[in-house]
């Protein structure tokens, strides 16, 4: 991650939320969860930008969505409690954190604050969709599931 | 004007990002918040530090929480200065404002015509002392984009 990525991703994102007429707050982080640029919209709450700057540390240091960091909530899964362990002050549990993978190397994540979470997701995914295309169609092949072995 | 919009905070960072690329000649950060403090952008341009980005923030939430510039602060507590200012030092000010108080030289305010804060902007990670490059310069040349 460098700021001449994240201010792509970023021109991207608030270009994105313009569309959809909503406004945000849009972080960036490197892939070992430090700040590298963030963006406020015109007229977004004040905590969008700290909440989005959380929800891309926590998915750049699970190196997974900080929606499915929820999931060591869950008393059925080994590590429940992560949640509620209180260790950070930055890990959140709210959908809208998104890790950022090139040629499966984890460089850096993206953080979308203002709207409720599933419009969040679909700012940051619409983000990642318009700059790495082609990684996502190969991320979703390599995902298709096997029908040669499958259960007959 | 009464308030910053993200397009004239953009301007300035990166004119401030220029200046520091091409003058200055060593990386850093730069944020800019509205007239309560509150973050409207952030850089952190490339082999910058870490940390440089909240001290930034911290920089420039400072500057617009007093109205001046974080270097004004310094020069209260510096303790080189104790007795020697017109009023007293402000070494108590140490650790106010919920540990955001930061009197590093770097931030400063905006004004509009009015001559009324509507912002500040705060630059970390320049090394500062040698002729006129710091981090205080680096947020001047910001602050001059926004009124090219």
């Amino acid at each position: 991650m460098n700021l001449e990525v994240a201010k792509k991703l970023l021109q991207t994102g608030i270009e994105n939320a313009k569309e959809m007429g909503k406004v945000c707050s849009i972080a960036l982080v490197d892939e070992n969860g430090w700040l590298v640029a963030l963006h406020r919209m015109d007229g977004a709450p004040i905590p969008t930008a700290e909440i989005a700057r959380d929800k891309a540390w926590t998915a750049a240091v699970f190196r997974r969505p900080s929606s499915e960091v929820s999931a060591y909530g869950d008393p059925r899964v080994p590590g429940f409690g992560l949640n509620v362990q209180n260790w950070n002050d930055r890990l959140t549990t709210i959908p809208g954190g998104l890790p950022i993978w090139e040629n499966n190397h984890l460089i850096g994540a993206i953080g979308v604050c203002g709207q409720t979470p599933r419009e969040d997701v679909l700012i940051a995914k619409n983000i990642l969709k318009d700059i790495f295309a082609e990684e996502k169609d190969l991320e979703s092949e390599r995902r298709k599931p096997r029908k040669k072995y499958g259960r007959r | 004007m009464n308030q910053l919009t993200l397009e004239q905070v953009l301007k300035m960072i990166e004119a401030a990002e220029r200046w520091a690329r091409d003058i200055a000649g060593s990386p850093c950060s730069i944020a800019v918040v509205d007239k309560a403090g509150a973050v409207i952008a952030v850089h952190r341009m490339d082999g910058a530090g870490m940390a440089t980005t909240d001290i930034a923030i911290e920089k420039a939430w400072t500057a617009v929480a007093f109205k001046m510039p974080t270097l004004m602060g310094s020069r209260w507590l510096d303790p080189r200065n104790i007795g020697k200012l017109l009023g007293d030092h402000a070494m108590g000010m140490i650790g106010r404002g919920k540990g955001r108080l930061c009197f590093i030289p770097g931030g400063i305010p905006v004004t509009n015509e009015e001559n009324e804060v509507i912002g500040a902007i705060g630059c970390s990670g320049v090394p500062s002392g040698v002729g006129d490059i710091s981090d205080t310069s680096v947020s001047q040349a910001g602050v001059t984009a926004l009124y090219e």
